[in-house]
């Protein structure tokens, strides 16, 4: 009877158990793995490729072709030595770790009380609704929007970087349903006890809805880290404004001149390769440890709206 | 018990009630309702600049309206046409192949006997989605670049010429990169909404099939199939209706001058008439291409969405 009680943990293992898997099985396996070790494979390899490039020897490696498995000619540094020279990398991180958590904590508020907002009942409800989803079925496009943003005065500040993009109607939504789910009981005891709304969803819901709630930080927060085309439409001409990506993005543009210089320093072939590690790292790092909760968020996202 | 608002006393409620007790949450919605006016509904009212021979000192009063002529002169030149081919052709690429990838792949992972496996593939598989657009677009350059990783296989075995493939104004490659970069950062993060659609299917329906005589295979197009096609159809909803509008950003990292005839897409021509470097900016010129990107996109989402609830019951809204 074990059979069963094992039934709803894991569904292959009670096929197995009856099908007594014959010669036919065994091959699905083995290319049922194989295919799956591919996608992991593919998945890993170019970034490994680079991060293996940026601690190779520069002139050594120009000369090598194909996938580097290994550091060529050694381990070294040059490539990340001359990268942290060029301030506008620093300038870059700062820019880019500012406008995340300013743009991450604005959205997030604008979205929880316009989500709030929306799950109450009043007689507003409806339209409130239909105001928001109106917006993700239809846009005006990049330029109209830019003439308002010019108009408002923000181009070529670091307002057109953070305001714009922070939040969405798709949000306001999930978080509609984040707090809908909330007990009502939770929330008629804490207004009959004479909270207002804003204390009332801040202190008694959001932690409830925390739970969409942090997926929707953390995919902004990922939303907002690699973003560069706001910056290149926004503040072209202002360099000390831009995000790490796209200052990156310069970083590799103008490296692929160095050749053409005099007598050219072969370890500034590196920067590229270092410049896309140092700007990948901290997102690759942190998020096996978020997985679950970003995870809950695709299927979050899904819930009709 | 004065302040506690429920559905049915809601509807009965006169305005001024209502205003008397909710006006907080009719607060706590204005800041997501300024934000809305000032960069959607404002900007929706702005696409009159795309009907008008706009210029940016004159503004939305002052420039003259000129019809219908900036479509016109979309339509009539080269450019803009073969933009609208390219954009669908890599929709239909997006929707199709791109689409099945992740699909397959859950499949694949549903297969595994060992959950920690499948658990470490996932993992690894997530990793590309995290990585930025510009460092994709690094990658996919040095991997196809002359001797790159990519070429040299392909040329060994294909015996593809060994050049900058990205430099390839012909057909179908840069389609191809473009699809095969698109599969590689969704792959693992597209199939989470299949591998929670794949386990919530019934073990029975599984053990009473595996004990009548039905093969794996089998069991995958005759149950886990059929019991996944909600979320497929609303997926595939949900793609068809974004394929025109979005994720062509990418393409402005990628192309160049002497691949545009391959490379140029309705969002990419949109930007480069209005904030490309080195171009005058043609504002007005720029705006109508957006609105059309926006209609067809609006159109392509509430028609899928009406042939997926016709079809299969299952709709997005």
């Amino acid at each position: 009877m074990a059979l069963f009680k094992d039934r709803k943990k894991d569904v292959d293992r009670v096929s197995t158990m009856i099908e007594h898997p014959g010669f036919g099985d065994r091959v699905v396996d083995v290319v049922v793995i194989l295919l799956c070790l591919l996608v992991a494979f593919c998945s890993v390899i170019p970034m490994w490729h680079v991060l293996m490039s940026s601690f190779s020897d520069g002139r050594l490696l120009m000369g090598t072709e194909g996938l580097i498995v290994w550091p060529v000619g050694g381990f070294n540094l040059d490539g990340y030595v001359h990268l942290f020279k060029n301030s506008s990398i620093i300038d870059g991180y700062t820019n880019t770790l500012f406008y995340t958590v300013t743009q991450v904590a604005l959205g997030f508020l604008i979205a929880a009380m316009g989500g709030y907002a929306i799950s109450r009942q009043t007689r507003l409800k409806t339209p409130m609704i239909l105001f928001l989803t109106a917006t993700m079925l239809f846009g005006g496009g990049m330029v109209p929007v830019y003439m308002v943003i010019n108009a408002l005065g923000w181009v070529e500040t670091p307002l057109a970087l953070i305001i714009p993009g922070c939040t969405n109607g798709m949000f306001c939504v999930m978080m509609m349903n984040a707090f809908n789910a909330v007990p009502g009981e939770m929330y008629e005891a804490a207004r009959i006890d004479g909270a207002g709304h804003f204390r009332t969803m801040w202190r008694v819901m959001l932690p409830q809805a925390m739970n969409l709630g942090s997926v929707i930080i953390l995919n902004s927060v990922v939303g907002a880290w690699n973003a560069w085309l706001p910056a290149s439409i926004y503040v072209p001409q202002s360099r000390h404004l831009w995000p790490l990506q796209l200052v990156i993005n310069q970083i590799i543009n103008e490296n692929k001149d160095f050749l053409n210089t005099g007598n050219p320093d072969y370890s500034k072939y590196l920067i590229q390769f270092a410049a896309t590690i140092a700007a990948s790292a901290p997102l690759i790092i942190l998020f096996p440890f978020f997985q679950d909760k970003l995870e809950k968020g695709v299927l979050g996202g899904g819930v009709k709206g | 018990m004065a302040k506690v608002e429920n559905a049915y006393r809601v509807s009965k409620m006169s305005w001024k009630k209502d205003f008397k007790h909710n006006w907080g949450v009719y607060v706590m919605f204005l800041p997501i309702f300024l934000f809305m006016v000032v960069l959607h509904y404002i900007p929706m009212f702005g696409i009159v600049m795309a009907f008008q021979d706009f210029n940016i000192n004159l503004g939305y009063f002052k420039s003259p309206f000129v019809g219908l002529n900036n479509f016109v002169e979309l339509f009539s030149g080269a450019d803009f046409p073969r933009a609208i081919g390219n954009t669908i052709i890599l929709a239909v690429l997006k929707c199709t192949i791109g689409f099945v990838m992740p699909i397959i792949f859950a499949l694949l992972l549903s297969l595994l006997r060992s959950k920690k496996y499948k658990r470490t593939i996932q993992t690894c598989s997530y990793m590309p989605n995290f990585v930025a657009a510009v460092i994709v677009c690094f990658l996919v350059q040095q991997f196809v670049k002359q001797d790159g990783p990519i070429t040299l296989l392909l040329h060994n075995l294909l015996g593809v010429d060994n050049m900058n493939l990205l430099a390839d104004p012909n057909p179908p490659t840069f389609w191809i990169i473009y699809l095969v970069m698109g599969i590689w950062q969704g792959i693992g993060w597209g199939s989470i909404m299949y591998v929670a659609a794949i386990s919530t299917v019934s073990g029975d329906l599984h053990e009473a099939a595996a004990i009548d005589g039905a093969s794996r295979m089998q069991r995958i197009f005759k149950i886990t199939l059929p019991c996944i096609k909600p979320t497929v159809m609303m997926m595939f909803v949900l793609g068809i209706g974004t394929s025109f509008a979005g994720g062509y950003d990418n393409i402005l990292l990628l192309y160049m001058p002497t691949t545009y005839p391959v490379a140029d897409t309705i969002y990419t021509y949109t930007y480069r008439n209005a904030f490309g470097a080195g171009v005058s900016p043609d504002y007005a010129l720029s705006a109508a291409s957006g609105l059309f990107q926006s209609i067809v996109g609006t159109i392509l989402l509430m028609g899928s969405n009406y042939l997926s609830k016709k079809a299969s019951g299952s709709s997005l809204f």
